[in-house]
């Protein structure tokens, strides 16, 4: 539950969470909502992209993302379990809510424009 | 009855042991032993301190290489990303380890197992790892064998039996997700080791540990270690952390001091602009990532530095573990290879003395100044698509592995890359408490260099001066470590899985042989009965080498990245 209201920061504005930063160790975090927003594309820059390039469009280390054919049961289990020596675990760190939220931005995923 | 007749017998199997073994186990490993670096062992990871990668041995040389081929090989299971450490040898005895650190000790002439070792891990915590769980390698020395762990332990084992002799847990993995995958560095009744870092918010710190006890004797914070430190990370940036020393360095007996390489800060790219020193992710130089320390082996303090790229911004970390100790007219010399690909000299106080560079293909500055080591031209990026593609790309100018000097040639054989990544830095806000490992900070694409195709590069040239002899190319970069021997060869385990051996003189290729599947780790020469070995680990996979399947196609297609054997080679 910790883990998952971290990721909530990634959410914030950046100066507001710069100015958190030196009072988070002292707060003790609020329980998350099960509906928090996550800044998905933030998180595919910070910890997905170096394996699913170009923001999930295009195939890296892992496939490309965009225009899958997995259905969302496929892309919530891998996301939580990861797979050995090729993606790492989530499980612990995103909530239901949060992973459907990651699911409806690769569904959203479209080629960049230019 | 029973049980009393099971107690006699056991005596009598570890006589028998102790009889086939005597031989091997003739001498014990200390500081003098590995200092003097025999020409039958390879008794640490670089070789022996002064990190040369070289063997003295010439029974296997130019007029003979033909009849090279395999004696024997050892497959150590659940390979997974590959195999990627560096064996030793000593007494004719090979000790290597594989993903989870499983760790054995081989009859260097036959292969057999004379122990094995696998620790019970924390798996859960492993699924949890972007860069695991492959390990590269132990130390040896004082009757043990060390090796860390990915759940942030360091074991000694018994040499002769692999029965555990301490177990020392040094980090929070559970907290941190980062443990151990480098070797470590015994000199001194010391066992230095470097956590990983980098891309994780954790301050990256290196251990020094008893090696008779186990006790952690100093920790080193590469992430604001020190009060001067902590003033290079504005706006207590140092929490969202990095650094870290994930490759083995070495031991400089003349000044008493640990020499070693640390990583980047995170996150690795950051939309600074020009004024990094007040803006962006993490405002100032951010001391001491990407830079080269010096600490004292007994205490743990920093006695100098050098960072090798003030305010990282591109990931060209300085973690790569060589620190090659050289002697000319008078002088002493250390070269360490930053992962930019720009290879810096200094001396033994860690002084910059001149600055040379391996790549081609290089623009994440104009140059360094090769008296002062200052960056010239330095490009820091804002949020946004960054307009010419950065070179090299995010895997290095150079790999993590080894080059090999050879001093009977004067020459240093290093691998260079070329290869470049387009680049769209993003704005994030600060990761400063372990969530998912990694904090990159852009979305990124590998390219080609401008105008070229990516390729790799073997050099022959000066250490010191950078002048260049001859170079054989590669059409993926070898991402493996380099060997050269006194049999006047240079040893090169290529990515598509074939082992090279050129004429250490002129780069003529004379011998070639296939491993199965691509190389990405050590490279060692030993001697058993008198009989000179090559043993080479074959395995691919990793950060490294995932991108090959998708960027060159071909054999990368099928190959393994979940496989992997020790091959080892003598003459027939
Ligand atoms: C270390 C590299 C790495 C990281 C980091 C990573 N992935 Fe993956 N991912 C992979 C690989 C490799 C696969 C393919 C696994 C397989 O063999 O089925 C994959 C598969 C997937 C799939 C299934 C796609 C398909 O068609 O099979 C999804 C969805 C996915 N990843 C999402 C994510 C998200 C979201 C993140 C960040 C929170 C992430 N990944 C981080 C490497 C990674």
């Amino acid at each position: 539950m910790r883990l998952a209201w971290k990721i909530t920061m990634l959410a914030m504005p950046t100066l507001a969470a710069l100015v958190t930063i030196s009072t988070l160790r002292a707060q003790q975090p609020a329980p998350p909502t099960q509906n928090e927003e996550l800044d998905v594309g933030q998180l595919f820059a910070t910890t997905c992209g170096w394996c699913h390039s170009d923001g999930g469009r295009a195939a890296g280390k892992g496939p490309q993302l965009m225009d899958t054919k997995r259905d969302d049961e496929f892309i919530r289990n891998r996301i939580k379990h990861g797979k050995e020596g090729a993606m790492p675990a989530f499980g612990v760190v995103f909530s239901d809510a949060q992973i459907d939220e990651i699911i409806k931005y690769i569904r959203a995923l479209k080629p960049h424009q230019g | 009855m029973k049980k009393q007749w099971r107690y006699s017998c056991l005596p009598v199997l570890v006589i028998g042991a102790l009889l086939t073994a005597s031989s091997a186990f003739a001498q014990s490993v200390d500081t003098a032993r590995i200092e003097a670096a025999g020409q039958n062992d390879w008794l640490t990871y670089h070789g022996s301190y002064k990190s040369y990668h070289y063997s003295p041995l010439a029974q296997i040389n130019a007029s003979n290489i033909n009849n090279l081929s395999v004696a024997w090989i050892h497959i150590p299971g659940r390979s997974t990303r590959g195999l990627q450490s560096m064996p030793l040898a000593a007494d004719g005895v090979l000790y290597y380890t594989g993903s989870y650190s499983r760790t054995f000790a081989l009859n260097g002439a036959t292969g057999e197992v004379i122990w094995s070792y696998f620790p019970e891990l924390d798996e859960a915590l492993i699924a949890r790892q972007t860069h695991s769980p492959y390990n590269r390698g132990v130390a040896i020395g004082e009757g043990k064998v060390y090796v860390g762990t990915m759940d942030g332990r360091l074991i000694a084992l018994d040499m002769k039996t692999g029965k555990v002799m301490w177990d020392t847990k040094l980090l929070d993995s559970q907290k941190l997700t980062v443990g151990f995958t480098g070797a470590p560095l015994y000199a001194k009744g010391t066992v230095v080791i470097g956590a990983q870092g980098g891309e994780w918010p954790g301050r990256g710190p290196i251990f020094g540990v008893d090696a008779a006890t186990g006790k952690k004797k100093w920790e080193f914070l590469t992430v604001a270690g020190t009060e001067d430190a902590m003033k290079t990370w504005g706006n207590d940036s140092w929490r969202t952390g990095g650094g870290g020393g994930w490759m083995p360095g070495t031991y400089d007996s003349e000044n008493n001091t640990v020499l070693w390489g640390t990583a980047n800060p995170a996150p690795l790219y950051d939309w600074s602009g020009a004024d990094y020193k007040t803006q962006g992710a993490r405002p100032g130089d951010n001391l001491y990532t990407t830079s080269v320390i010096a600490l004292d082996i007994d205490t743990g303090k920093l006695k100098t530095y050098h960072q090798e790229l003030p305010h990282d911004a591109w990931d060209f970390d300085s973690a790569v573990g060589e620190f090659v100790m050289l002697d000319r007219d008078g002088q002493k010399y250390i070269v360490h290879p930053n992962k930019s690909g720009y290879i810096f000299v200094y001396d033994r106080n860690l002084g910059v003395k001149n600055v040379w560079r391996i790549t081609q293909n290089s623009n994440f500055v104009k140059d360094i100044d090769p008296k002062t080591g200052e960056l010239i031209g330095r490009r820091d990026f804002s949020a946004g698509k960054v307009s010419e593609p950065l070179c090299p790309h995010i895997s290095g100018g150079v790999s993590w592995n080894s080059g090999s000097y050879n001093p009977k040639t004067g020459l240093y054989y290093k691998l260079g890359q070329e290869w470049c990544m387009t680049l769209e830095v993003q704005k994030t806000t600060p990761i400063v408490a372990p969530q998912a490992q990694l904090n990159i900070g852009a979305d990124f694409k590998i390219a080609p260099p401008p105008g070229g195709e990516i390729y790799g590069h073997l050099d022959a040239r000066d250490p010191i001066t950078g002048a260049k002899k001859w170079e054989v190319r590669f059409p993926e970069p070898p991402l493996g470590s380099v060997l050269s021997t006194g049999g006047n060869l240079v040893f090169v385990p290529d990515s598509r899985g074939t082992v090279h051996a050129y004429d250490a003189d002129s780069g003529a290729e004379l011998w070639s042989h296939g491993d199965g599947t691509g190389h990405q780790g050590g490279i060692i020469s030993y001697a058993a009965n008198g009989k000179q070995y090559i043993a080479v680990v074959a395995g691919f996979g990793g950060m490294a080498s995932d991108d090959y399947a998708p960027t060159f196609g071909g054999v990368y297609k099928s190959m393994p990245r979940d496989d992997g054997a020790l091959v080892v080679y003598s003459l027939k």
